[in-house]
């Protein structure tokens, strides 16, 4: 079998409040092949920026703590790496595209500078190559004159194409890995459709892995091709987009899809709300976190883990899925 | 979402032709805007941001003077009004901001923050106070355990409830709500969603519901109304605006929000070149630089407001469009 | 929140330490202002110059005063002076720079900005003797002089604080209902910067005691009692004589407290500081 691009395995990360231990992501472990895209969907608090961020070493330092048995990049084991190293490999193998691209972006330095950058600190190369380089990479996500953008400041530019910016830096060094958090959360309707039809494009032209984080399980589906639902630290389902969506094995999952209002020329169904609410990381309930607001719960929900039910480690974790 | 058909005739409120410039020689952020609101009915004002949604809102709340136009509520000019008319039209006009993290005054408590519109506007007296908040408090799904509570200590579900009763305490005709349910997880979305749901039916409020999210829209909406930069290009029952939009701008929405590219669209020129928009003519159709259905009259001429069934030229209406498509002297030509 | 606070309070070493240091100075002030300490300030109980023995620790000063003594009654005056000012210019500086930013650009505003900006560009020590000249004397004089120039900082910072507040939606919310904006700023603005208050009021009292210090040198500090600042101007001369009891006393205590002070204040600033810590 080959390789997959990114192997993350039994993934822990915590924080100390007050002498007790906060979970926050619960030994997940997933694997993502080179040329697909995974979709990491959950809703805020539930885990998924600090996965990315444990991935990337980014985490603070002081405060949080973090342990797995290996996160390998195309096999090689990056968690072991000190602290230099795991810098060295950020923007070159496994590269990240956040949020808020106004804050991510440095007002001060033209798109060009900070494109320029990354591959300089990675590659090297003369101003020409990085140039040249840099050129290149903005047309590759989309801009159709790359030298008036290079030129550009962050605040010249609308939201759209400093997203767009973002993935520039994010790709310049044709990474392996490319994790996008959030990408198109602050966009609109139309932007949103051209940055995701650019990071479709991206990704089969470097045949990236990509790690797609992101609470709005409908852009999840126009470029994921495969699907993983966290709740409050835990991998709740891990499954195809298209199996999640035609029938959720998981309880979570399917309250969560029916949660999502529909636009429908005829009426539309109703929206459905899963009762309770999502419990605060220092108060987790024991066994499977999700049991006191399942419908579908019974006695050893409540008192052990459920195990995802597939032999390849996906399926649904829960004794009862539907 | 309902469509009664016993919603009264007379608007609830009546927006005529306002506008709003922000920076004196830029674009008008309100741009002659008409629309009216039914007693009982939810009006989604939809369009993407920087569209001018908001600054309808806080016009009708006064927060903003309008450069022109009027506000009529319950047929009055709030413009016009001495500050105790005002005062008694406020007490009707409440809003739902987006944020609840920021809406609510952080060093205040909840039971404060919902005292406060009832002192203000000397409803009830002390001992009736307590009680009122309570059972708002109640209707939006929390208890008296929240009271003394202050707002950072609950989850941003929990705090748009909290800001949602503080609208809904002084018993208000029509309830604004800018980006209610943006900020909030899909579920707890939900949540809100069918609270409004209930707020509708159940105690019958009318709704401004400013969103850019159409699915959200479609939930709780009786009507749309469309703002593109400014300007009102349309405004329909939401079942027709959903299945077939009148404006070709609605059209391209439409499509985005379900994910696919509308036909012909050619809007991606401008998101990347910010600084180089196409010049519009003043006089011209806001929409004719990425109309896909533009004619040569668009580029020229700006269009009224037009009835979406019979092409007669409206100010306001149940379903009208500003476009040339639809004038009825144009489709002859065609 | 305020338990919150205080954890991470307790957590910072120096900080607590300050805060230590700071509440034992206290005392020792209360304990004066209640007549248990530092009576015998003024008394003569010994021979000028004696040095350090068990009946007088720090020794006699030139008339024969017990030093310790002094120091201790000494304390008394600086929490006098430094809550006097800290209070009152906080006070006046909170109203004058929440109005100012609250009525930002407004006439309101241009005016409490003017009347800093003269009170600012007036060299401070030609101000406070003015003011003890025409008060011929007064031994409030100092407090005023001080009350009077010390609220521009305080303004400046909740000026600007206030601008960034109005513009929060929390703000708008109350607009939208028409609350009039004297009740607004006092409910709804003002609280919110209470944290901010508490850093800079300790900064006031430090600059106060400080400048306690520097009018006692030039003959405008305390008129009735005894502070560190004047057994410090007292000490310039003696130390040349090699008499450094005041010298010691009264600097090392001033120190103390300061050092005291600054590090309650960063601590306490952290501490407050809510934003760079993940909700």
């Amino acid at each position: 079998m080959k390789t997959p691009a990114l192997k993350v395995d039994d993934l822990s990360v915590w924080f100390e409040k007050s002498g007790v231990r906060v979970p926050v992501v619960d030994h997940i472990s997933f694997t993502i092949n080179a040329g697909d895209a995974t979709g990491l969907v959950g809703e805020s608090g539930c885990g998924k920026t600090m996965t990315a961020m444990a991935i990337l070493g980014l985490l603070p330092a002081s405060g949080f703590g973090v342990s797995c048995a290996g996160i390998e990049i195309n096999g090689r084991d990056i968690s072991r790496l000190n602290a230099s190293r795991r810098r060295a490999i950020l923007g070159r193998d496994i590269a990240i595209i956040f949020q808020q691209p106004a804050t991510a972006l440095d007002p001060v330095f033209t798109i060009g500078q900070q494109v320029g950058a990354v591959y300089r600190r990675h590659f090297g190369g003369g101003k020409k190559q990085v140039r040249q380089t840099m050129l290149e990479t903005l047309e590759s996500v989309g801009f159709k004159q790359a030298d008036d953008i290079a030129a550009a400041y962050p605040h010249q530019l609308s939201g759209g194409m400093r997203q767009l910016a973002m993935i520039a830096m994010a790709t310049v060094c044709k990474p392996a890995i490319i994790i996008a958090d959030e990408p198109t959360t602050a966009l609109d309707g139309s932007t949103r459709t051209l940055i995701l039809h650019q990071l479709k494009h991206l990704q089969a032209l470097h045949r990236a892995a990509v790690l797609f984080i992101s609470h709005d399980l409908g852009v999840v589906r126009q470029i994921c091709r495969n699907v993983m639902v966290m709740y409050c630290g835990r991998i709740m389902e891990s499954t195809d987009c298209e199996s999640l969506f035609s029938h959720a094995r998981h309880p979570y999952s399917a309250g969560l899809l029916s949660c999502i209002p529909r636009i429908s020329a005829g009426r539309p169904e109703p929206v459905s709300a899963i009762p309770g609410q999502v419990p605060s990381a220092g108060d987790l309930p024991a066994g499977c976190h999700f049991a006191p607001r399942c419908t579908r719960a019974e006695a050893r929900c409540h008192d052990s883990v459920p195990e995802p039910d597939d032999q390849t480690g996906g399926g649904a974790a829960c004794f009862r899925p539907l | 979402m309902t469509m009664p058909g016993h919603i009264g005739n007379a608007p609830l409120l009546e927006v005529r032709n306002l506008s709003l410039t922000f920076h004196k020689g830029k674009q008008p952020a309100v741009d002659r805007v008409s629309f009216s609101i039914k007693a009982g009915s939810t009006v989604g004002l939809v369009g993407a941001s920087g569209a001018g949604k908001s600054s309808v809102a806080r016009a009708i709340l006064q927060l903003v003077k309008p450069d022109s136009g009027e506000i009529l509520f319950k047929g009055k000019n709030i413009g016009l009004m001495d500050p105790r008319a005002l005062k008694t039209a406020r007490q009707s006009i409440q809003m739902v901001f987006q944020d609840p993290s920021v809406s609510l005054s952080p060093k205040r408590t909840v039971e404060q923050t919902l005292m406060e519109p009832l002192q203000h506007f000397e409803i009830g007296d002390a001992e009736s106070r307590p009680e009122k908040a309570l059972q708002i408090l109640r209707t939006v799904g929390l208890d008296q355990s929240a009271m003394h509570r202050y707002p950072h200590q609950f989850s941003s579900g929990q705090q748009q409830r909290i800001a949602i009763a503080r609208a809904l305490v002084t018993d208000p005709e029509l309830l604004i709500a800018d980006e209610a349910v943006a900020s909030l997880d899909v579920s707890i979305q939900a949540q809100i969603l069918l609270l409004i749901q209930k707020l509708q039916t159940e105690l019958g409020i009318t709704f401004l519901f400013i969103s850019h999210d159409l699915a959200v829209i479609r939930q709780i909406a009786s009507e749309v109304a469309v703002l593109y930069r400014g300007q009102l290009l349309e405004q329909s029952p939401a079942d027709r605006f959903f299945s077939q939009p009148a404006h070709p701008y609605s059209k391209t929405l439409l499509s985005f929000a379900k994910g696919e590219t509308p036909p012909g669209w050619t809007g991606d020129k401008w998101h990347l070149h910010r600084g180089q928009r196409p010049v519009d003519e003043p006089s011209a159709c806001v929409f004719a630089a990425f109309c896909p259905d533009k004619l040569p009259k668009c580029e020229s001429t700006e269009p009224a407001m037009f009835s979406i069934e019979s092409g007669n030229q409206h100010v306001t209406g149940p379903q009208c469009v500003k476009c040339h498509l639809y004038d009825e002297v144009n489709s002859h030509d065609h | 929140m305020t338990r919150d606070t205080w954890q991470r309070l307790k957590s910072d070493r120096f900080g607590m330490g300050g805060l230590i240091v700071v509440s034992v100075f206290a005392l020792i002030a209360l304990g004066v202002w209640s007549g248990l300490l530092g009576q015998d300030w003024s008394e003569v109980s010994g021979q000028h110059f004696e040095g350090a023995s068990a009946e007088h620790w720090f020794g006699t000063n030139l008339i024969g005063q017990d030093i310790l003594q002094r120091t201790l009654f000494g304390t008394a005056t600086a929490f006098e002076v430094g809550l006097l000012v800290t209070v009152c210019s906080t006070l006046l500086g909170t109203v004058l720079g929440g109005l100012a930013g609250w009525y930002s650009h407004g006439w309101l505003d241009e005016i409490i900005l003017w009347l800093k900006g003269v009170l600012d560009s007036i060299p401070f020590y030609l101000f406070a003797a003015a003011v003890a000249f025409a008060l011929q004397g007064s031994p409030w004089a100092m407090h005023l002089a001080m009350i009077v120039t010390f609220w521009t900082t305080t303004a400046r910072i909740i000026r600007g604080e206030v601008m960034r507040i109005k513009e929060r939606e929390f703000i708008e919310a109350a607009r939208a209902i028409g609350l009039p904006g004297i009740k607004t700023i006092f409910r709804h603005v003002l609280p919110n910067t209470y944290h901010i208050l508490l850093v800079q009021g300790t900064i006031v009292f430090v600059a106060a005691i400080n400048t306690e210090v520097i009018l006692s040198f030039l003959g405008l500090g305390i008129q009735d009692g005894v502070s560190w600042g004047l057994m410090l101007a007292e000490s310039s001369q003696e130390v040349l004589g090699g008499h450094f009891g005041n010298f010691i006393a009264a600097g090392s205590s001033l120190f103390l407290l300061m050092m005291g002070f600054n590090l309650l204040a960063d601590a306490l600033q952290d501490a407050l500081d809510t934003r760079g810590l993940l909700g």
